[in-house]
């Protein structure tokens, strides 16, 4: 069985485990997207990168899809880890500006800008979907196709699926397409209210949070985040 | 063939028929796939008709080979035994061949290879400087078989290697030989083979996979593809090889379907070597059992990394996993797979046959063997080099690639394909081997080289490898999808004058990122053009953001047309060419006069940087824009027109002075005045217009076009006192207590530099700006019949020119030490003085004035020769000893360049000068130490061209205007666009062909050879619109441009809608 290094934390592993798995059975905590514990690693969105390797020889692997080996050494929270996981946050962020996972997760990670321009995109391409049809649904209705800027996610040959029962796992899944932040311009700013759980304003005035549910910066609160910048926002009575 | 020593005994009898052969012509035809682009199939027909017309069909062999390497002189051929090169063949060229060559034993000279420098004519490949430094181990190979034959290669001792580990070796030796070869992998990250093969036969599993990475796709390299078409038994040799002592089970050869040359001739080998018994079960009864079988890639840059090459030959999507596991131990279909590039395996055979040690001495510490690269971009000898490693950048670029086309400047050199780095000039000594390249932030790649010159910008570089990379990222990674999307998107603003300085760090944060965070060769690798660019030309990069300049005149949102980008005072060429080619010479004119008070004058003189960049001279001839400026100017002072400019209302900020009449202080005078500024311009010479005026001969520039364009500055209220000299008449204290508050000083440099040889101060030895002045002022000058003029700039052919016409010499030679290509002159001048009789001795240097009573009485020269390439690139000039020679002379003008004469102001007014006597000012701005002196010109550059003098007074005055307005003084940047767009013309067919620029009229020599004639007579009103309707009109294709067009458009079909209504 090998032992491994984490954090400076000796760890003795079972054989075929990952270094996520290690480091959440230790309570360490990594940010992941495109992970699910119900389904294969795929180490697409780059997000639970480590740093691998002792001294000046170190390198970035994906901790989802690394096996631990004998002797391995691995820091989780370095400073090289940590500055890329928040360039990499921004280019979420601009890829998918209105999915709530993305703003929470950069919210969690101090993220608060992105330096990039927004895209809009529906999809950051992480695969879930294509996954939890294959392996949970059995069905491979759905894969990747083409590559570059023109990749996507779709049925064979663009076909409506003969093997898709409708089952809706792939939107049950998806981190980009469900639960939407309409704060006043989520691509400029991450007000974070959400994933700290500080009181927003507009439950002043309603029984719910509002920004995600499509009352685009009603309640006020997020733009407190901006106070230089001069909105027309007008809160309800 | 049943047992190994069936194998033995045919491949001794196959090398023993080829040297029996020697004495029959054989004609090797290069037909690899570029050979076949370039008409070599057609070259084959037309020699095997012609040796069947004559008959000769017995004596002659002809044969189709792979690729010989040599691109440049495709299609081309060898002829053995003697291995005569013949190149850039035609059909027609056969029966020349046939006859002269194949039957008469002679060699047909027009279709040899010619030096372009000695001329001289070489009869053998080795003999050609392109193949002399090379050690073509693999290459050599292609001309000497027929790809398509497995006894061909046979004949070379082919398989012979695969014989000797079978019949003699043990696996495990067989690895330990690799690895004291010390190959490394070809594909580009270079991992040690040996150690490869030995973690694979170490792994677990009971089936191994060997595989041939053949997904070559780097844009221009193509060296897999000429060993795969040229030499296919290669590689399977080294695959059997490897299986041998791996133990594998079977191979596969992953080859992209666009090649489809080498998937059919490497079907052709795979079916022979399986007929001869050289794959299959229990090859040739030794129990050893292996097969390999090939797969064609449907073109993804992706699948060449290898995890992504596996998932595709198992008909998954091809896109990359995670290593480890490493392929060795767990990959195709979860078994231990040995995957080698094509070039590493061909290179086997050689280590088994010839033995490791004799591998290992060839190359470097860390790097054995050879590399074949494919060289390619703006270098003279395109082609596939195939070279030592260790050999430096230097060595490949000047004496096997021969160096930059068209007399250009190297610039940099991008190996290792689109993810490799640039290397810039200041690294050529490097030696390329692995680890060299990869500590200049390169890579080696699988041997891609593109040389780019001075017309390449780096940014646009980078911009189009993002392109590349970002259309074939697979798109798994994040980083690698979004984050080459997202430095194409900066690189983009960046080249579109959008970026900011933030934007310029966050693309290098990115970037780092990018390489470090992605998972495969393909990610980590892309940020490489954009970091090696940022690294080694982060001033591109300035410039672009900070000065919205693009040097190379690439970036098209930035420059609009070249040749209004690379004028130093904006002037809108374009528009005014667009407006001529309509007929429309008062528009033409006003654009003109626009932006340069000195039109008329610049007209003549100007050095034209806009034709340097002219889109039209790439592959043809530049737009002859001074010329044409030259037509408008000069109608429009026909005419009358503009010979005024508006005087502008006294804006009441006080009063400038300026030193010196020449081009910059006349310029800046005169935008100062239409600013509303009272400027007066002191000049101590008689008369204004500075150098213009004393310094550039009348046949040149008539004194009444110098005057036409000082009239029209002075009256913008403009007041030039003439015969006073500040530091003499006036003092700085006396210009301050009259209230001038800002002062501009632009004295020139009128100061001749001396030869520093001995018995220089001779008497008859004239500085050549005294000579210039004396006879443009019509001042007494004794000049003797025997004239010598040293130096090769403008001025020593001025000089000689001039003296020529005083009437007084007999002969003037000039003297230059360089030879006519290096000559700074503008070349129609040399060509003009040539015309008149003037005699130039190229390559050659003084050494000492021989002076008899203090008088001149003959010069002592030493020849030069051309020596080897200095690091600016250019050939330096090196003596010849023991070639002195004296030449007899009574007058010797030294024009070798001129610096400022500022010694009247140094102490006094406490301002900086430099070793070269020039004035030190903020470049920026203008302004010196003393922040109401601001200065510009030949003062501060040192001899500079006029338009560079213009300029500079352009800048002082925007610099002036803001100091004594009491604004911050800065300089401020804009893009490069025109006030307005023409309509372009349409060229009718039949002018399309004749598009040739027409040649400016000159007075006939008799007319100006004693007089002080115009030369240039200036373009007629045909020739003109001719030449302008030729423009290309670059300044359409920018956004704005083309929403003009369309806008264009959109109201013709209005008006054409009213007219049918």
């Amino acid at each position: 069985m090998p032992n491994i290094r984490i954090d400076g934390i000796d760890f003795e592993a079972e054989e075929g485990w990952t270094v996520l798995e290690v480091a959440r059975i230790l309570g360490l905590d990594i940010p992941t997207l495109c992970y699910d514990e119900g389904l294969s690693a795929w180490g697409g969105c780059r997000l639970c990168v480590v740093e691998i390797g002792e001294g000046d020889d170190t390198r970035l692997a994906s901790s989802c899809t690394y096996p631990v080996q004998e002797g391995l050494v691995v820091r989780t929270a370095s400073k090289r880890v940590v500055r890329a996981r928040q360039v990499l946050m921004e280019l979420l962020l601009a890829s998918c500006p209105t999915s709530k996972v993305i703003q929470d997760l950069a919210a969690k990670m101090g993220v608060q800008r992105t330096r990039f321009k927004a895209d809009w995109e529906d999809c950051v391409y992480c695969g879930l979907c294509v996954r939890i049809c294959e392996e949970q649904m059995m069905a491979k209705a759905i894969g990747f196709a083409d590559r570059g800027g023109k990749l996507k996610i779709t049925t064979p040959f663009d076909k409506t699926s003969d093997v898709c029962r409708t089952c809706g796992g792939c939107i049950y899944i998806c981190p980009a397409c469900q639960l939407r932040c309409e704060g006043s311009d989520p691509s400029e700013v991450v007000c974070g209210r959400c994933y700290n759980a500080v009181q927003p304003t507009c439950l002043d005035h309603y029984e719910d949070y509002k920004c995600y549910m499509g009352l685009k910066g009603d309640c006020g609160t997020c733009i407190t985040e901006k106070p230089e910048k001069e909105t027309s926002v007008k809160i309800k009575k | 063939m049943k047992t190994i020593k069936d194998l033995k005994n045919h491949i001794a009898s196959k090398v023993k028929e080829r040297k029996a052969e020697k004495k029959k012509a054989r004609v090797v035809i290069s037909a690899g796939t570029c050979g076949q682009a370039r008409g070599s199939l057609k070259v084959e027909q037309a020699l095997r008709e012609e040796v069947q017309k004559q008959g000769v069909e017995q004596k002659v062999e002809i044969k189709l080979s792979g690729c010989h390497g040599f691109c440049e002189a495709e299609p081309n051929l060898v002829i053995q035994p003697e291995g005569i090169f013949y190149q850039k063949l035609k059909p027609e060229d056969a029966a020349a061949i046939v006859s002269e060559t194949l039957l008469g034993n002679r060699v047909v000279e027009r279709l040899l290879y010619t030096d372009r420098d000695t001329k001289e004519k070489a009869v053998n490949e080795e003999d050609i400087p392109y193949y002399k430094k090379q050690l073509p181990l693999l290459l050599g190979s292609n001309s000497l078989i027929d790809p398509t034959s497995i006894d061909d290669y046979f004949s070379l001792g082919g398989y012979s290697g695969f014989l000797k580990v079978l019949d003699k070796m043990a696996p495990e030796e067989v690895i330990k030989e690799v690895k004291k070869s010390g190959l490394r992998g070809r594909g580009g990250a270079g991992f040690p083979a040996g150690y490869k093969w030995e973690f694979c036969k170490k792994a677990k599993g009971d089936v191994r996979y060997i595989v041939c990475n053949a997904d070559e796709g780097d844009p221009g390299a193509y060296m897999d593809r000429s060993l795969l078409e040229g030499n296919p038994h290669a590689v399977i040799e080294g695959m059997l090889i490897g299986a041998y002592a791996m133990g594998g089970y079977e191979g596969w050869i992953y080859v992209r379907h666009e090649y489809p040359l080498a998937v059919k001739h490497v079907n052709i080998a795979l079916e022979q070597a399986r007929d001869r018994g050289l794959l299959g079960e229990n090859i040739l009864g030794s129990g050893f059992s292996f097969d390999i079988k090939l797969a064609t890639g449907a073109g993804a840059f992706v699948c060449g990394e290898e995890t992504a090459l596996l998932a595709s030959i198992e008909g998954r999507r091809g896109m990359p996993r995670q290593r480890p596991p490493f392929p060795v131990r767990k990959g195709l279909w979860g078994k231990p797979t040995n995957i080698n590039n094509v070039e590493t395996w061909a290179n086997v055979p050689l280590i088994i046959k010839n033995g490791a040690g004799w591998f290992a001495r060839i190359g470097t510490e860390g790097s054995k063997g050879t590399k074949i690269f494919s060289l390619v971009g703006k270098i003279r000898n395109t082609g596939l080099v195939e070279v030592p490693m260790g050999i430096t950048l230097r060595e490949i670029v000047y004496d096997i690639g021969g160096g930059i086309p068209d007399d250009g400047k190297f610039k940099a050199i991008q190996t290792g394909g689109p993810s490799g780095g640039c290397i810039p000039e200041s690294l050529l000594d490097l030696p390329v081997d692995y680890d060299s390249l990869a500590q200049a932030g390169s890579i080696m790649g699988s041997g891609g080289m593109i040389v780019m010159d001075e017309r390449t910008c780096m940014v646009d570089v980078a911009r189009y490898f993002l392109n590349f990379l970002q259309d074939e990222s697979c798109g798994k990674c994040l980083s690698c999808r979004k984050g080459i999307q997202k430095m194409l998107e900066i690189v983009t603003d960046i080249t579109e004058g959008k970026a900011t300085m933030e934007d310029l760090a966050t693309l290098q944060e990115l970037a780092e990122v990018v390489k470090d965070t992605t998972l495969c060769g393909l990610g980590q690798t892309a940020p490489n053009p954009v970091l090696a660019t940022l690294r080694y030309f982060r001033d591109e990069y300035l410039d672009h953001v900070n000065k919205k300049k693009c040097e190379a005149a690439v970036c098209k949102e930035l420059i609009s047309s070249p040749c209004q980008h690379t004028c130093p005072i904006d002037t809108e060429a374009a528009v005014y060419i667009g407006l001529i080619a309509g007929g429309r010479y008062e528009e033409a004119l006003e654009v003109i006069k626009k932006d340069n008070p000195f039109a008329s004058v610049l007209a003549r003189v100007c050095n034209h940087p806009c034709e340097t960049r002219c889109r039209a001279g790439e592959g043809g001839e530049p737009i002859k824009i001074r010329n044409l400026k030259r037509f408008i100017t000069d109608w429009g002072l026909n005419k009358g027109l503009k010979l005024k400019a508006e005087p502008a209302a006294k804006n009441g900020k006080g009063k400038v002075g300026i030193i010196g009449s020449g081009p910059a202080g006349l310029t800046c005078a005169f935008y100062l005045a239409q600013e509303g500024y009272e400027v007066t311009v002191f000049e101590k010479h008689p008369v204004a217009g500075g150098m213009l005026a004393v310094g550039v001969p009348e046949f040149r520039l008539p004194r009444d076009i110098l005057k036409a364009d000082i009239d029209y500055i002075k009256s913008a209220g403009v007041e030039i006192r003439t015969g006073c000299a500040v530091g003499k008449d006036l003092t700085m204290d006396d210009l301050s207590a009259q209230g001038y508050k800002a002062i501009f000083v632009a004295t020139g440099a009128h100061k001749s530099l001396t030869l520093g040889v001995p018995g220089e101060e001779a008497q008859g030895v004239l500085p050549g700006m005294r000579v210039l002045t004396a006879i443009n002022l019509g001042e007494r000058i004794e000049i003797g019949k025997r004239v010598g003029v040293i130096g090769g700039g403008n001025s020593a052919v001025d000089a000689a020119r001039a003296v020529l016409r005083t009437g007084m010499p007999e002969s003037v030679t000039i003297f230059y030490r360089r030879t006519i290509n290096e000559m700074p002159a503008y070349k129609e001048e040399v060509d003009a003085s040539l015309e008149e009789g003037i005699k130039i001795e190229y390559l050659t240097a003084p050494k000492a004035v021989v002076a008899k009573d203090g008088k001149l009485s003959a010069c002592e020269f030493i020849r030069m020769e051309m020596g080897a390439v200095d690091e600016s690139g250019r050939r330096r000039p090196v003596p010849i000893e023991g070639s002195e020679f004296a030449v007899e002379l009574d007058t010797l003008i030294v024009a070798i360049g001129e610096q400022p004469d500022a010694s009247f102001a140094g102490k006094v007014w406490g301002l900086e000068f430099s070793r070269r006597g020039t004035l030190v000012v903020d470049s920026e701005t203008l302004v010196s130490d003393r922040k109401e002196i601001f200065a510009g010109g030949d003062l501060v550059t040192g001899s500079n061209t006029v338009v560079d003098a213009v300029a500079a007074g352009k800048i002082a005055a925007e610099s002036i205007d803001q100091f004594l307005s009491g604004e911050p003084v800065k300089r401020e940047y804009r893009l490069t666009r025109p006030s307005r767009y023409v309509q372009p013309v349409e060229l009718g067919e039949e002018e399309l062909p004749k598009a040739e620029p027409p040649s400016m009229p000159h007075l006939p020599v008799a007319e100006r050879k004693h007089n002080f004639k115009e030369v240039e007579l200036g373009l007629t009103e045909e020739m003109a619109v001719r030449e302008a309707r030729r423009c290309l009109r670059c300044d359409l294709e920018t956004q704005d441009g083309k929403d003009f067009l369309e806008k264009l458009k959109q109201d013709s079909a209005v008006a054409q809608e009213v007219m049918d209504a």
